[in-house]
């Protein structure tokens, strides 16, 4: 098997899969190249993260990358969610396969699309329906 | 864990009476068969032996039959073999080919050969009032598979070879697929050269054959010696040889009785997929389509988590889309055939077999729609919407 232990428990039982009512910011990032699409939802208290939600469409690593991604982000800063880099998920998975990056990428890049509508925003659209 | 293997187009296992007849010649009667001492004659009688046996499976001469590398060094001699002794000219093949074919004639057209890619039909079938329409008057070869690898579907050949034959014109196929799979005469098909292979009917990998009647025009693409009669250069691969023949005569001998049961089993597949999991469609032909093949859509997905989710189950089945650059690429047989890409980018090929059993299909009938569901369920809405 080429993917670790980790990132294979993390897509036979991905964590925090889902809508989230009223969330207090939704961020979504899609792969231009692979189609892959992620979608985070999150709920902040203080400034930190209380609660991260996912949905994804795509390959075995990306949900797996999703699941973790909303792991890291509890009881983050929102802030420090601006920080969190791909190479940090991936390390976090267990490393991914060259041809696999895009995994980690497509989900740092919706955890910051979710914490800069927090930050401009604190009222996601979503929120209003 | 129980494994199931629903991948026999890509490749299958070697039958253990196949493995048997190879054995003597690794290492007991290992002579060159170019040789003409005992050890060489041995090797020789053994490739005799073998070649008659294939060609009296198909009905054709003993010296119409060559052995080749695989399935892709077969589509190579037969194309370029055809192309370089005419110079130049026009090749008519499909959308659909195997890349064995479509980059040979790629290749071909960047050396100044034109060739024209027949577009197919929903069920991937090309309409042969469309090969008529394409021949021109330095057509100099058509190519069209017999069987499509990833939806099974049969091409309507015996019309084809028709059109080549009022129109003088060499007609190939890449019948990988098909061989020993389906019964066929390649005289009623009009056929000049048909490619096959071993390992996709229980004998070895690195071993095919190319059939070329006799008299047509061609030349050789790889030089060398002056093995199978200076149309293939290189020391025969003995033991490959043999074993492709035995696997060859097990086939005449069960493939009808293995036709019928596959075939209930594969059908049994489908109907219970479909009575379990909803959004789901068949691509291929419903029935010109060879027993074995089973390819499957699922709206709402992407066939590479479907994939690995049944590999942590123990199932092999494979995947009509690839991301392997980072690039997430529908499959180009099901683009021809028009299947919309929320459905190809979810397409999964089930290919069953000799070892395919009642109880793998309930095995996989247990896990594939909790799979999908699941996959599903972690996917945004606007997707499977």
């Amino acid at each position: 098997m080429i993917y670790s232990e980790t990132l294979l428990e993390h897509f036979r039982a991905p964590r925090n899969v889902g809508l989230m009512r009223n969330p207090d910011a939704v961020g979504e990032s899609q792969d231009s190249t692979c189609g892959d699409l992620a979608r985070f939802y999150l709920r902040v208290a203080d400034g930190r993260v209380t609660e991260a939600r996912f949905q994804t469409y795509g390959c075995g690593p990306s949900i797996a990358a999703s699941s973790l991604a909303t792991e890291l982000a509890r009881d983050r800063a929102v802030e420090e969610l601006m920080g969190l880099t791909p190479a940090v998920v991936e390390e976090a998975l267990g490393g991914l396969p060259d041809e696999r990056r895009h995994a980690a990428s497509l989900v740092v890049d919706a955890l910051h699309a979710a914490a800069a509508q927090y930050r401009t925003a604190r009222r996601p659209e979503v929120s209003r329906v | 864990m129980r494994r199931v293997y629903l991948d026999h187009n890509a490749s299958t296992a070697v039958r253990p009476e196949v493995l048997a007849a190879m054995l003597p010649y690794f290492a007991e009667q290992y002579g060159n068969p170019s040789s003409i001492h005992g050890f060489g004659r041995e090797a020789r009688d053994a490739v005799d032996a073998a070649r008659e046996e294939i060609a009296g499976f198909m009905g054709v001469a003993k010296e119409e039959f060559v052995f080749t590398s695989g399935g892709t060094e077969s589509d190579n001699l037969a194309i370029k073999g055809v192309a370089h002794a005419h110079r130049q000219g026009h090749i008519i093949t499909s959308q659909v080919e195997h890349h064995a074919v479509l980059r040979t004639c790629q290749a071909l057209e960047r050396a100044g050969f034109a060739v024209t890619y027949l577009p197919v039909d929903g069920h991937g079938r090309v309409d042969p009032d469309d090969v008529r329409r394409a021949v021109r008057p330095d057509t100099i070869l058509i190519s069209v598979m017999y069987v499509n690898s990833e939806v099974g579907t049969i091409m309507p050949l015996g019309e084809i070879g028709r059109i080549a034959r009022e129109h003088g014109v060499v007609f190939h196929s890449d019948a990988v697929q098909a061989f020993g799979k389906i019964r066929f005469d390649v005289r009623e098909l009009g056929l000049h050269l048909l490619s096959s292979s071993s390992h996709k009917i229980y004998g070895p990998k690195g071993l095919g054959g190319l059939y070329i009647r006799k008299g047509t025009k061609m030349v050789s693409i790889q030089h060398g010696g002056d093995h199978e009669r200076r149309r293939r250069a290189g020391t025969e691969n003995v033991p490959a040889i043999v074993g492709f023949a035995r696997a060859v005569s097990l086939r005449a001998r069960d493939m009808d009785e293995e036709a019928l049961r596959v075939r209930r089993l594969r059908d049994r597949l489908w109907e219970g997929v479909r009575a379990r999991v909803p959004d789901v469609r068949l691509n291929g032909h419903p029935t010109e389509r060879v027993p074995g093949t089973l390819n499957l859509s699922f709206r709402g997905l992407e066939a590479e988590s479907l994939i690995l989710a049944l590999d942590l189950k123990g199932i092999g089945a494979s995947a009509g889309s690839a991301c392997t650059s980072g690039s997430l690429e529908p499959s180009y047989v099901l683009t021809a055939m028009g299947v919309p890409t929320e459905w190809s980018l979810g397409a999964l090929r089930c290919s069953l077999g000799r070892s395919t059993s009642e109880e793998d299909i309930d095995y996989v009938l247990e896990v594939l729609p909790a799979a999908v569901e699941r996959i599903r369920a972690v996917s945004p809405a606007a997707v499977t919407a």
